[in-house]
């Protein structure tokens, strides 16, 4: 169990995903519409790199042959075999209560940071970092 | 001393099993059995220029002309059928699948396939059905000709003997198509099942009889019978015909069935990675076979060692999808008294009879 400061809040941009290696696990961050996600980067079907996969929306249908789109950007689609899983609970599309990917909790917090630039009087600056907590 | 003889336990009397055979080829003898069923300009036609519907006999088939070799009465077709199958055999009801008008969904006049369909299904209820009370019928269609074989539904579905319609393997699209909605549509409104008989591939319009091209011999077609249905599946789940009609049951006649277990899985797996594609497939491909999809037995499998048969019946849940069926009068019959006789007597109960009345929504016992 522990608090990694991963980077600036503003270096991982809406709809980017930025994968980290943290307690020998890799893990996927994900940046959704300014709200950040944690996946396990390890699909449960085959074990393929899970947040390398396409991010996309859900596809569903209110009748046959119909087709929409929604939740745009908050579905990883594995790169291996295309399975699909909720970026935001880790729950799969097909069987979302027995097969889920591991999530992690992800804050934002503000930290003063010396800025190194300023050689004569010290000064801080508070800037905000994304935080993850395994 | 008094002795009383136990009864003798080891011999088990086995109770009459109650048969449906989902599978009995009837037909007529020559097109002019059809003249006084046709519109006199399809009647004119068929005299002036034989008959003259596609059909997939340019293979030597089995047999003599397809036939068991020993079948009694070549010239009498229904009375053979009776006696040798009907009451050889201990068949409580005989599903007749036609196959003289599976090439009349290939010929490229649309208008004459369907008079074909039309007459052979009056001649059927005429010459078959009044003549022995154990036949049903699976109704020939024209399946090019969706919205006129909708209005023949209407018209005999209602028949008590008509359970289902038939439909060749060979089409121009596969049957999971909105083309062929209204059909499902009178199926459903008038309680029929959909069956599905290898016949028609690559003959007429119809596409080529497999994506490889044309096989030289009647063996090789025999092979891509599964092939022809795994397409009809596949588009039957895919293009969401269960999700619009959900008291579609439709029935893979002669084509075995060993094949299944190895291809729902299959669909299963693809769905998953491919879902988002089709997203009005809703459950596992494999929901909706147990629910929708039967095949029949016929021609049955034999695998190196028999006790096998029971392993593959139960991956594919075969105490609800697997119908039997004779495939009479072929070569190739299964003889309900030779086939299955391993498996467990609950089993066999399901798969000879009791199966096939909850597959066909109009199908009642008799008595």
């Amino acid at each position: 169990m522990g608090r990694h400061v991963i980077c600036r809040a503003d270096e991982l941009q809406p709809g980017a995903v930025r994968i980290i290696e943290a307690e020998k696990r890799s893990i996927g961050i994900f940046n959704i519409r300014g709200d950040f996600y944690a996946l396990r980067n390890t699909c449960p079907h085959k074990g393929a790199p899970l947040c390398r996969g396409i991010i996309t929306g859900l596809a569903v249908s209110d009748e046959p042959l119909q087709l929409r789109i929604t939740r745009d950007g908050e579905i990883v689609r594995c790169p291996w075999h295309g399975w699909e899983f909720d970026i935001l609970s880790g729950r799969s599309v097909y069987n979302p209560h027995r097969m889920r990917v591991k999530t992690y909790d992800v804050a934002v917090e503000p930290m003063a940071e010396e800025d190194p630039s300023v050689e004569t009087y010290p000064v801080q600056v508070e800037e905000d970092y994304i935080v993850l907590y395994i | 001393m008094e002795v009383t003889r136990a009864p003798d336990s080891r011999k088990r009397v086995r109770e009459k099993l109650f048969i449906v055979d989902t599978d009995v080829h009837h037909g007529f003898e020559s097109w002019s059995d059809l003249y006084p069923y046709l519109p006199q300009v399809y009647a004119e036609r068929l005299r002036e220029h034989g008959g003259s519907g596609p059909s997939s006999q340019y293979w030597h088939n089995g047999g003599m002309r397809g036939r068991r070799a020993d079948f009694l009465n070549a010239d009498d077709l229904l009375e053979s059928t009776r006696r040798q199958l009907l009451d050889d055999c201990e068949i409580d009801i005989a599903v007749l699948t036609g196959s003289s008008a599976y090439g009349a969904c290939g010929i490229p006049d649309a208008d004459f396939g369907s008079a074909i369909c039309r007459a052979f299904n009056d001649y059927t209820l005429e010459h078959w059905v009044a003549r022995d009370e154990r036949f049903r019928v699976a109704m020939a269609i024209n399946t090019q000709d969706p919205l006129g074989m909708a209005k023949e539904i209407d018209r005999i579905g209602s028949h008590p003997a008509v359970i289902a319609i038939i439909m060749p393997g060979g089409a121009t699209k596969p049957y999971g198509n909105r083309v062929y909605d209204p059909i499902y549509e009178a199926c459903e409104r008038n309680r029929l099942a959909v069956m599905i008989h290898f016949n028609g591939e690559g003959v007429g319009i119809n596409g080529p009889p497999t994506a490889a091209g044309w096989p030289s011999h009647y063996v090789e077609g025999r092979m891509m019978r599964a092939p022809v249905y795994m397409a009809h599946m596949a588009s039957f789940i895919f293009e969401g015909a269960f999700e619009k009609f959900p008291g579609l049951r439709v029935v893979n006649v002669e084509a075995g069935f060993a094949w299944m277990p190895w291809y729902v899985w299959r669909m299963d797996s693809d769905w998953k990675s491919l879902r988002y594609q089709a997203p009005w497939v809703k459950r596992p491909p494999s929901e909706y076979v147990k629910e929708h999809v039967r095949v029949n037995t016929q021609p049955i499998d034999e695998p190196e060692n028999e006790r096998d048969l029971e392993q593959i019946i139960e991956w594919m849940h075969g105490d609800q999808t697997l119908l039997f069926g004779s495939d009479f009068p072929h070569f190739d019959f299964d003889d309900p008294r030779k086939t299955l006789t391993r498996l467990p007597d609950r089993l066999r109960r399901r798969i000879f009879g009791e199966s096939a009345l909850e597959t066909f929504p109009k199908l009642q016992p008799p008595g």
